[in-house]
Protein backbone atom coordinates (compact mmCIF):
# COMPACT_ATOMS: atom_id res chain seq x y z
CA UNK A 1 0.00 0.00 0.00
CA UNK A 2 1.36 3.49 -0.96
CA UNK A 3 2.45 5.74 1.95
CA UNK A 4 -0.37 7.61 3.25
CA UNK A 5 -1.01 11.77 3.58
CA UNK A 6 -1.87 12.69 6.73
CA UNK A 7 -4.22 15.14 7.10
CA UNK A 8 -4.27 17.59 10.30
CA UNK A 9 -6.23 20.83 10.61
CA UNK A 10 -5.54 22.86 13.70
CA UNK A 11 -6.22 25.81 14.70
CA UNK A 12 -4.33 28.11 17.54
CA UNK A 13 -2.32 24.74 18.22
CA UNK A 14 1.49 26.28 17.95
CA UNK A 15 2.48 25.06 21.55
CA UNK A 16 2.04 21.03 20.23
CA UNK A 17 1.59 21.21 16.22
CA UNK A 18 5.56 21.13 15.61
CA UNK A 19 5.99 17.98 18.36
CA UNK A 20 2.95 15.95 16.18
CA UNK A 21 4.52 16.72 12.73
CA UNK A 22 8.06 16.05 13.46
CA UNK A 23 6.72 12.70 15.05
CA UNK A 24 5.16 11.61 11.93
CA UNK A 25 7.51 13.03 9.74
CA UNK A 26 10.31 11.21 11.79
CA UNK A 27 8.23 7.96 10.64
CA UNK A 28 7.87 8.94 7.33
CA UNK A 29 5.07 10.09 6.54
CA UNK A 30 3.52 13.30 4.21
CA UNK A 31 2.05 15.57 6.22
CA UNK A 32 -0.83 18.17 5.39
CA UNK A 33 -1.37 20.94 8.26
CA UNK A 34 -4.78 23.01 7.62
CA UNK A 35 -4.06 25.99 9.41
CA UNK A 36 -7.53 27.45 10.19
CA UNK A 37 -6.79 30.88 10.69
CA UNK A 38 -4.75 30.83 13.38
CA UNK A 39 -3.57 33.91 15.07
CA UNK A 40 -0.70 32.51 17.07
CA UNK A 41 2.15 30.86 15.00
CA UNK A 42 0.37 27.43 14.02
CA UNK A 43 1.47 27.49 10.52
CA UNK A 44 5.51 28.44 10.99
CA UNK A 45 6.12 25.69 13.53
CA UNK A 46 4.23 23.19 11.30
CA UNK A 47 5.98 24.29 8.58
CA UNK A 48 8.78 24.30 10.11
CA UNK A 49 8.37 20.59 11.58
CA UNK A 50 8.28 19.60 7.46
CA UNK A 51 4.18 19.88 6.94
CA UNK A 52 2.94 21.14 4.07
CA UNK A 53 0.65 24.12 4.93
CA UNK A 54 -2.48 25.40 3.90
CA UNK A 55 -3.65 27.87 5.44
CA UNK A 56 -7.82 29.21 5.93
CA UNK A 57 -7.72 33.10 5.35
CA UNK A 58 -10.41 33.43 8.15
CA UNK A 59 -11.28 30.63 11.42
CA UNK A 60 -13.65 28.77 9.30
CA UNK A 61 -13.85 25.47 11.79
CA UNK A 62 -12.37 22.00 12.41
CA UNK A 63 -15.15 20.31 9.45
CA UNK A 64 -14.11 22.96 6.69
CA UNK A 65 -10.42 22.90 7.55
CA UNK A 66 -10.81 18.45 7.57
CA UNK A 67 -12.30 18.94 3.68
CA UNK A 68 -9.58 21.58 3.07
CA UNK A 69 -7.43 19.03 3.89
CA UNK A 70 -8.81 16.04 1.82
CA UNK A 71 -9.49 17.89 -1.37
CA UNK A 72 -5.63 18.96 -1.94
CA UNK A 73 -4.57 15.54 -0.21
CA UNK A 74 -6.21 14.30 -3.26
CA UNK A 75 -4.72 16.95 -5.39
CA UNK A 76 -1.61 15.87 -4.54
CA UNK A 77 -2.38 12.77 -5.91
CA UNK A 78 -2.70 10.51 -2.15
CA UNK A 79 -4.22 7.00 -2.51
CA UNK A 80 -4.62 7.05 1.24
CA UNK A 81 -5.49 9.57 3.58
CA UNK A 82 -5.19 9.46 7.32
CA UNK A 83 -6.72 12.63 9.41
CA UNK A 84 -5.31 12.89 13.08
CA UNK A 85 -5.45 15.34 15.29
CA UNK A 86 -3.00 18.40 16.36
CA UNK A 87 -3.29 18.50 20.00
CA UNK A 88 -0.94 15.65 20.52
CA UNK A 89 -3.63 13.07 21.65
CA UNK A 90 -3.12 10.37 18.81
CA UNK A 91 -0.11 7.90 18.83
CA UNK A 92 1.61 7.73 15.31
CA UNK A 93 2.14 3.65 15.88
CA UNK A 94 -1.84 3.53 15.18
CA UNK A 95 -1.38 4.66 11.23
CA UNK A 96 -0.12 1.10 9.84
CA UNK A 97 -3.24 -0.62 11.93
CA UNK A 98 -5.69 1.21 10.61
CA UNK A 99 -4.13 1.10 6.78
CA UNK A 100 -3.60 -2.22 6.89
CA UNK A 101 -7.19 -2.78 7.90
CA UNK A 102 -8.17 -0.69 5.11
CA UNK A 103 -6.88 -3.60 2.26
CA UNK A 104 -7.52 -6.39 4.84
CA UNK A 105 -11.35 -5.67 4.94
CA UNK A 106 -11.21 -4.29 1.43
CA UNK A 107 -12.43 -1.07 3.22
CA UNK A 108 -12.60 2.23 2.13
CA UNK A 109 -12.83 3.74 5.90
CA UNK A 110 -10.60 2.33 8.68
CA UNK A 111 -12.30 4.27 11.39
CA UNK A 112 -10.43 4.26 15.13
CA UNK A 113 -11.97 3.59 17.70
CA UNK A 114 -11.17 4.29 21.52
CA UNK A 115 -13.94 2.10 22.79
CA UNK A 116 -12.36 -1.33 21.33
CA UNK A 117 -8.91 -0.11 22.19
CA UNK A 118 -7.91 2.29 24.92
CA UNK A 119 -8.15 6.06 26.39
CA UNK A 120 -6.03 6.71 28.81
CA UNK A 121 -6.21 9.76 31.31
CA UNK A 122 -10.26 10.18 30.19
CA UNK A 123 -12.41 11.78 32.71
CA UNK A 124 -16.22 10.25 32.91
CA UNK A 125 -17.63 13.54 31.78
CA UNK A 126 -16.03 12.65 28.35
CA UNK A 127 -17.09 9.18 28.22
CA UNK A 128 -20.47 10.02 29.16
CA UNK A 129 -20.86 12.76 26.87
CA UNK A 130 -18.88 9.90 24.32
CA UNK A 131 -21.60 7.33 25.29
CA UNK A 132 -24.69 9.80 24.06
CA UNK A 133 -22.53 11.21 21.05
CA UNK A 134 -22.34 7.20 20.16
CA UNK A 135 -26.00 6.22 20.99
CA UNK A 136 -27.04 9.10 18.95
CA UNK A 137 -25.32 8.59 15.70
CA UNK A 138 -26.23 4.81 15.43
CA UNK A 139 -29.94 6.01 15.84
CA UNK A 140 -29.50 8.45 13.28
CA UNK A 141 -27.24 6.41 10.57
CA UNK A 142 -28.02 3.14 11.61
CA UNK A 143 -24.36 2.64 11.32
CA UNK A 144 -23.16 -0.15 14.53
CA UNK A 145 -20.01 2.13 15.54
CA UNK A 146 -18.55 2.25 18.71
CA UNK A 147 -16.65 5.37 18.90
CA UNK A 148 -18.01 8.72 17.09
CA UNK A 149 -15.92 11.42 17.66
CA UNK A 150 -12.73 10.08 16.56
CA UNK A 151 -10.59 11.95 14.57
CA UNK A 152 -8.08 9.44 13.84
CA UNK A 153 -9.33 7.41 10.70
CA UNK A 154 -7.75 6.14 7.54
CA UNK A 155 -9.31 6.43 4.21
CA UNK A 156 -9.09 5.32 0.77
CA UNK A 157 -8.69 7.93 -2.32
CA UNK A 158 -12.46 6.46 -3.12
CA UNK A 159 -13.74 7.06 0.14
CA UNK A 160 -12.01 10.73 0.17
CA UNK A 161 -13.88 11.65 -2.95
CA UNK A 162 -17.13 10.53 -1.69
CA UNK A 163 -16.84 13.33 1.67
CA UNK A 164 -18.02 16.12 1.04
CA UNK A 165 -18.23 17.88 4.77
CA UNK A 166 -20.71 20.94 4.62
CA UNK A 167 -20.61 21.21 8.33
CA UNK A 168 -17.83 23.51 9.29
CA UNK A 169 -17.20 23.15 12.93
CA UNK A 170 -17.19 20.06 15.48
CA UNK A 171 -20.42 18.48 13.63
CA UNK A 172 -18.65 17.18 11.10
CA UNK A 173 -17.74 14.17 12.70
CA UNK A 174 -21.58 12.85 12.65
CA UNK A 175 -21.73 14.71 9.39
CA UNK A 176 -18.67 12.42 7.97
CA UNK A 177 -20.21 8.89 9.65
CA UNK A 178 -23.60 9.89 7.49
CA UNK A 179 -21.81 10.25 4.36
CA UNK A 180 -20.18 7.24 5.14
CA UNK A 181 -23.63 5.32 5.36
CA UNK A 182 -25.26 7.01 2.74
CA UNK A 183 -21.96 6.09 0.12
CA UNK A 184 -22.15 2.49 1.07
CA UNK A 185 -19.22 2.16 0.88
CA UNK A 186 -17.14 -0.31 3.67
CA UNK A 187 -16.00 0.42 6.96
CA UNK A 188 -14.24 -0.88 9.36
CA UNK A 189 -13.60 0.18 12.94
CA UNK A 190 -9.93 -0.53 14.35
CA UNK A 191 -8.91 -0.29 17.94
CA UNK A 192 -6.68 2.75 18.88
CA UNK A 193 -5.28 4.63 21.74
CA UNK A 194 -6.04 7.92 22.69
CA UNK A 195 -4.09 9.62 25.22
CA UNK A 196 -5.52 12.79 26.93
CA UNK A 197 -3.37 14.99 28.51
CA UNK A 198 -4.82 18.36 30.32
CA UNK A 199 -3.92 20.45 26.75
CA UNK A 200 -6.30 17.95 24.70
CA UNK A 201 -8.77 17.75 27.28
CA UNK A 202 -9.15 21.89 27.49
CA UNK A 203 -9.14 21.39 23.41
CA UNK A 204 -12.12 18.82 23.58
CA UNK A 205 -15.91 19.64 23.51
CA UNK A 206 -18.67 20.35 26.29
CA UNK A 207 -21.47 19.37 26.91
CA UNK A 208 -22.69 23.24 25.41
CA UNK A 209 -20.59 21.95 22.33
CA UNK A 210 -22.43 18.87 22.29
CA UNK A 211 -25.74 20.71 22.15
CA UNK A 212 -24.31 23.03 19.49
CA UNK A 213 -23.79 20.04 17.28
CA UNK A 214 -26.97 18.81 17.50
CA UNK A 215 -28.51 22.39 16.29
CA UNK A 216 -26.31 22.36 13.50
CA UNK A 217 -27.52 18.88 12.77
CA UNK A 218 -30.64 19.15 12.39
CA UNK A 219 -30.28 22.77 10.60
CA UNK A 220 -29.14 20.76 8.09
CA UNK A 221 -31.99 18.25 7.48
CA UNK A 222 -34.25 21.15 7.63
CA UNK A 223 -32.19 23.34 5.03
CA UNK A 224 -31.22 21.69 1.63
CA UNK B 1 -62.01 47.36 8.71
CA UNK B 2 -58.97 48.78 8.14
CA UNK B 3 -56.88 46.88 10.77
CA UNK B 4 -58.30 44.07 8.39
CA UNK B 5 -57.25 45.04 5.35
CA UNK B 6 -53.47 46.05 6.70
CA UNK B 7 -53.11 42.95 8.63
CA UNK B 8 -54.52 41.04 4.87
CA UNK B 9 -51.37 42.93 3.12
CA UNK B 10 -49.18 41.90 5.92
CA UNK B 11 -50.45 38.15 5.86
CA UNK B 12 -50.10 38.03 1.68
CA UNK B 13 -46.86 39.49 2.00
CA UNK B 14 -45.39 37.21 4.74
CA UNK B 15 -47.29 34.09 2.00
CA UNK B 16 -45.48 35.44 -0.99
CA UNK B 17 -42.47 35.38 0.81
CA UNK B 18 -43.53 32.13 2.22
CA UNK B 19 -44.01 30.69 -1.37
CA UNK B 20 -40.66 32.02 -2.42
CA UNK B 21 -38.75 30.22 0.29
CA UNK B 22 -40.41 26.90 -0.20
CA UNK B 23 -37.83 25.77 -3.02
CA UNK B 24 -34.78 26.20 -0.86
CA UNK B 25 -36.39 25.14 2.98
CA UNK B 26 -39.65 23.36 2.15
CA UNK B 27 -40.64 22.75 6.02
CA UNK B 28 -40.45 26.79 6.54
CA UNK B 29 -41.63 27.45 3.99
CA UNK B 30 -44.69 24.88 4.10
CA UNK B 31 -45.45 26.09 8.02
CA UNK B 32 -44.98 29.66 7.04
CA UNK B 33 -47.55 29.06 4.30
CA UNK B 34 -49.93 27.25 6.43
CA UNK B 35 -49.72 29.95 9.23
CA UNK B 36 -50.05 32.84 6.66
CA UNK B 37 -53.33 31.23 5.26
CA UNK B 38 -54.81 30.53 8.55
CA UNK B 39 -54.06 33.71 9.59
CA UNK B 40 -55.79 35.56 7.24
CA UNK B 41 -58.95 32.86 7.87
CA UNK B 42 -58.90 34.65 11.18
CA UNK B 43 -58.38 38.09 10.56
CA UNK B 44 -61.79 37.52 8.15
CA UNK B 45 -63.38 35.17 9.84
CA UNK B 46 -63.03 36.92 13.67
CA UNK B 47 -66.00 34.63 15.10
CA UNK B 48 -64.47 31.55 14.24
CA UNK B 49 -60.93 32.58 15.83
CA UNK B 50 -62.95 33.37 18.99
CA UNK B 51 -64.44 30.01 18.77
CA UNK B 52 -61.39 28.10 18.04
CA UNK B 53 -59.35 29.82 20.89
CA UNK B 54 -61.87 29.01 23.44
CA UNK B 55 -62.01 25.34 22.31
CA UNK B 56 -58.04 25.73 23.04
CA UNK B 57 -58.40 27.27 25.93
CA UNK B 58 -56.75 31.00 24.86
CA UNK B 59 -59.90 33.02 25.69
CA UNK B 60 -59.79 35.00 22.88
CA UNK B 61 -59.58 35.21 19.01
CA UNK B 62 -57.11 38.54 19.15
CA UNK B 63 -54.73 36.69 21.13
CA UNK B 64 -55.00 33.30 18.95
CA UNK B 65 -54.11 35.42 16.19
CA UNK B 66 -51.33 37.01 18.07
CA UNK B 67 -49.70 33.40 18.95
CA UNK B 68 -50.40 32.76 15.00
CA UNK B 69 -47.89 36.37 14.30
CA UNK B 70 -45.28 35.04 16.57
CA UNK B 71 -45.27 31.40 15.32
CA UNK B 72 -44.77 32.86 11.85
CA UNK B 73 -42.03 35.50 13.26
CA UNK B 74 -40.11 32.39 15.10
CA UNK B 75 -40.05 30.89 11.32
CA UNK B 76 -38.89 33.72 9.32
CA UNK B 77 -36.11 34.24 12.26
CA UNK B 78 -34.91 30.53 11.63
CA UNK B 79 -35.35 31.01 7.95
CA UNK B 80 -32.58 33.86 8.57
CA UNK B 81 -30.84 31.73 10.54
CA UNK B 82 -30.54 28.87 7.46
CA UNK B 83 -29.91 31.66 4.86
CA UNK B 84 -26.65 33.04 7.17
CA UNK B 85 -25.57 29.44 6.86
CA UNK B 86 -25.68 29.39 3.30
CA UNK B 87 -23.67 32.26 2.79
CA UNK B 88 -20.89 30.73 5.38
CA UNK B 89 -20.67 28.02 2.80
CA UNK B 90 -20.25 30.25 0.27
CA UNK B 91 -17.94 31.81 2.08
CA UNK B 92 -16.09 28.60 3.23
CA UNK B 93 -16.05 27.41 -0.43
CA UNK B 94 -14.18 30.56 -0.77
CA UNK B 95 -11.76 30.41 1.55
CA UNK B 96 -10.69 26.94 0.42
CA UNK B 97 -10.11 27.97 -3.26
CA UNK B 98 -7.85 30.61 -2.06
CA UNK B 99 -6.00 28.14 0.22
CA UNK B 100 -5.45 25.45 -1.75
CA UNK B 101 -4.69 27.91 -4.73
CA UNK B 102 -1.71 29.87 -2.24
CA UNK B 103 -0.57 26.45 -1.21
CA UNK B 104 -0.27 24.74 -4.44
CA UNK B 105 1.65 27.91 -5.68
CA UNK B 106 4.04 27.27 -2.93
CA UNK B 107 3.27 30.51 -1.63
CA UNK B 108 4.80 30.69 1.87
CA UNK B 109 2.35 30.55 4.99
CA UNK B 110 2.28 34.16 6.87
CA UNK B 111 1.47 34.12 10.26
CA UNK B 112 -1.42 37.08 11.39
Amino acid sequence: MATPWIVIAAYNESRVVGVVVAELRAAGYPVIVVDDGSTDGTAAAAGSAGATVVRHPVNLGQGAALQTGLEFALEQGAETIVTFDADGQHRVDDIPALCDALAQHQADFALGSRILGASLNAPLSRRILLKLATWFTRLSTRMRVTDTHNGLRAMTRRGAQALKLRQNRMAHASELLQQIADSRLRYVEVPVTIQYSAYSLAKGQSLGDALTILIDLIARRVHR
Amino acid sequence: MIAQFALTMLLLAVLLYAWRQYRRAPAIGLFAMLAALVGLYFVWSPGQATRLAEIAGIGRGVDLFLYLWVVISLLMLLNLHLRLRMQMEVMTELARALAIANARGGAPARPR
